[in-house]
């Protein structure tokens, strides 16, 4: 149940803060780890920054 | 084994194509377009998406992607194929793919099934895999800036432009196709109304009440989503609610132009992105149901093969099948608006290179796929019910006997008592002239959910596919105001530099209002245009898309003559020339043609006369020829920028084959990747 919520939530573009505070521990472990707010701030950021992400 | 089973898989696809040829001017089922379909899918995809991969691109599967070198947790992020091709497909589908094959099916079944399958295997899906593949090289670069550096700075500023331009006209027609959807229709603006309210809810929920729980936050937007469509039809029924909703056509854009306005403007955690997910819902959901649907009830094909209207005098939009069909249906056979997403986010993502094919090539033949299932849904219809929908008033006539008349004289059977019949089965005072191509489909699409899910809920299937349709158009134009105004803003930061600040509210107000203003404006000359508008400017859509899929193969063309690849460039300088033949002479036949009826300036010539005769209000004449002329420019300009971007790309090629540079490319490095197996 876990696995498909999880493939739902990958496959419409969700923003996912465990994976990415599980990335940071492992790849980058000198960083401050943001708050789930902070990063879904970013996570918009990055999705509508620019470039269409939809076509017609 | 393996050999059995594609030998088996070709034979099933070509005894499908067989049927479709064979029986001609006889009703057949709808499975057998999609048996060609999906044999032709299936056999295209093992043999030539892999030449593609191995001879062509040589995909290196030790080679480190992107998204593994790069990887930042965030937008860089390696995704497991299945994923990703959900993703990406999510990305690349939309209304264009449900639109265009109904519109083209005037001309009848055989020739959308005909470019739709063929166009894809050899021109839509090499043109997605290409760029795919050229933008995960560069590290996710985009088509503009792939052009820019490969081409040259001139063509990289062209590009921009014109995907600027191409965007206010794809705006507002998928703008016009929802107004017509929605105009006298209370149920239908009921539903679409709600999904504001819906989606502030769901913004409030992941932003603000339960950070980051988006899942959640979409569930209950589905099920209140739901709970809005079922409700429609109470406050349809309503005596106050009812004709307060009751809106023209004109007043149903203002409200969009506004809602695009305000969605430009306000930050993205409270319209857009909730939107967007509902939106990739629904799609998905809805695209799922509709080939089980399909599947269960095969359905007959009741449109002829082909029809009179390939002369070119056909109600729907003017000109004959070639180059017309062609850039009616635009996205499912090649869309170069894929481009941009090819060279967006999902090069980002590919956790190897042997992936891409799978998302890029296999990715628009699933698109390809829908618009195979809309054609099916278009086809299922009557004739004389498609063209009563999907003829403009201006030609079928006022009133519903008059426009049986019509009808009959084209030489297809209805009755005012059958179209009357059909409109209050799905709770619509009237289903004539709803041109635009979302109505009927929605017509069949009822039919087909009807049939395989249970009769007498057809009027809720109607506004089910209405809503379908209507919403994830709106996510496009709110997403598209809002790049739109991100590329304006990109622009005018050369001229003055606070104008480029994307978060300055003065800009950020200004750009949006201008980005809102070009499309309103063509939008608005839609809904008044006598004759639909959809006349106009699909057309002048499928021309700008189809072109700009030519300078996305122009830049794919020269990726592969520059990084030694040349002997293969066949590959892209064929769909490449085929695209130019089409929408050059499409382009040059919108503006030039003598027939008022096709030609822009003709049809201002003939304005004009109506002027000076006096039968023609001057003041309506002159707003028409302003339009004609000014229409009339946008295609030549659409024009000019591709032509330009094709001699600066074959001097490139020139150079390249006479030595004068040498091959090079801007690749990324080779690192060896850590997921190879």
């Amino acid at each position: 149940m876990r696995r498909l919520l999880d493939l739902i939530r990958r496959v419409a573009g969700m923003p996912n803060y465990a994976g990415y505070v599980d990335h940071l521990r492992r790849c980058h472990p000198d960083r401050t780890i943001p708050s789930e707010r902070e990063f879904f701030a970013d996570y918009l950021a990055a999705r509508y920054g620019d470039g269409p992400t939809r076509c017609c | 084994m393996q050999t059995l089973l594609w030998l088996l898989i070709s034979l099933i696809g070509a005894a499908a194509w067989g049927v479709l040829a064979l029986h001609r001017g006889e009703t057949i089922s709808a499975a057998w377009l999609v048996l060609a379909a999906v044999g032709t899918y299936l056999v295209a995809y093992r043999f030539y998406g892999r030449f593609l991969a191995t001879r062509v691109l040589r995909i290196d599967p030790n080679r480190a992607t992107p998204a593994e070198r790069l990887s930042n947790g965030r937008d860089f992020v390696p995704t497991s194929r299945g994923v990703l091709f959900g993703h990406h497909f999510a990305a690349i589908a939309g209304a264009g793919p449900l639109v265009g094959p109904v519109l083209a099916m005037q001309f009848g079944y055989l020739p959308g099934i005909l470019w739709i399958v063929f166009g894809v295997v050899l021109g839509g899906a090499v043109q997605d895999f290409v760029i795919l593949f050229a933008s995960m090289r560069r590290d996710g670069k985009s088509l503009g800036q792939m052009a820019k550096e490969e081409i040259g700075p001139v063509t990289g500023l062209a590009a921009m432009v014109a995907v600027l331009a191409i965007m206010i006209i794809l705006l507002s027609v998928l703008a016009l196709v929802v107004v017509n959807a929605l105009r006298d229709s209370p149920w239908g603006l009921f539903t679409i109304a709600c999904t504001i309210p819906i989606a502030l809810l769901m913004g409030w929920w992941m932003k603000v009440w339960r950070p980051g729980r988006t899942l959640e936050a979409s569930a209950a937007g589905i099920v209140l989503l739901l709970a809005a469509l079922v409700a429609g039809r109470y406050v349809a029924e309503h005596p106050m609610l009812g004709p307060a909703l009751t809106l023209s056509g004109t007043s149903i854009a203002w409200w969009m132009i506004a809602y695009g306005f305000v969605a430009s403007v306000l930050p993205v955690w409270m319209l857009l992105c909730p939107r967007d997910y509902l939106s990739t819902f629904m799609k998905i959901g809805t695209i799922v149901l509709l080939a089980v649907g399909i599947l269960i009830v095969l359905p007959p094909l009741k449109m002829p093969a082909l029809t009179r209207f390939i002369d070119g005098t056909g109600p729907v939009f003017a000109g004959k099948l070639f180059p017309f069909a062609f850039i009616t249906i635009a996205c499912g056979a090649i869309s170069g608006f894929h481009a941009l997403v090819a060279s967006g986010t999902t090069p980002k993502m590919l956790r190897r290179e042997t992936d891409a094919p799978l998302i890029g090539y296999g990715g628009m033949l699933m698109e390809s796929f829908v618009a195979v299932m809309a054609l099916c849904a278009a086809a299922v219809l009557d004739p004389g019910v498609y063209f009563a929908i999907n003829a403009p008033l201006g030609v079928l006539g006022a009133d519903l006997q008059t426009a049986a008349t019509t009808i009959r004289g084209w030489g297809f059977a209805v009755t005012p008592e059958q179209m009357q019949g059909l409109a209050t089965s799905v709770g619509e005072q009237s289903l004539l002239a709803r041109t635009g191509g979302a109505p009927s489909l929605a017509v069949g699409m009822a039919q087909i959910f009807s049939g395989a899910f249970g009769a007498g809920l057809t009027a809720l299937w109607y506004h089910f596919a209405i809503m379908f349709e209507a919403l994830f158009i709106l996510t496009t134009v709110d997403t598209g105001t809002r790049v739109g105004r991100f590329m304006l803003q990109e622009l005018a930061g050369h001229v003055w530099r606070p104008l480029g600040r994307t978060s300055w509210y003065p800009s950020i107000i200004l750009t949006s209002a201008l980005v809102v203003a070009g499309w309103g404006y063509f939008l608005l000359q839609g809904v008044v245009d006598p004759l639909g508008g959809i006349n106009t400017l699909w057309p002048l859509f499928g021309i700008s898309n189809q072109l700009l899929a030519a300078v996305a193969l122009c830049v794919g063309t020269t990726v592969l003559i520059k990084s030694g690849r040349g002997r293969y460039a066949w590959t892209t300088l064929a769909p490449l020339a085929w695209l130019l033949a089409v929408t050059l002479s499409a382009g040059w036949i919108k503006i030039f043609s003598p027939e008022p009826r096709l030609g822009f300036l003709a049809h201002a010539r003939q304005t004009l006369e109506q002027v000076a005769a006096g039968t023609m209000n001057p003041v309506r004449g002159a707003r028409l020829v302003f339009n004609d002329r000014l229409d009339a420019a946008v295609a030549a300009a659409f024009m000019a920028v591709v032509l330009l971007v094709v001699v600066s790309s074959v001097r490139v090629w020139l150079d390249v084959y006479r030595g004068r540079i040498p091959a090079h490319t801007m690749e990324a490095p080779v690192v060896q990747t850590a997921f190879a197996s």
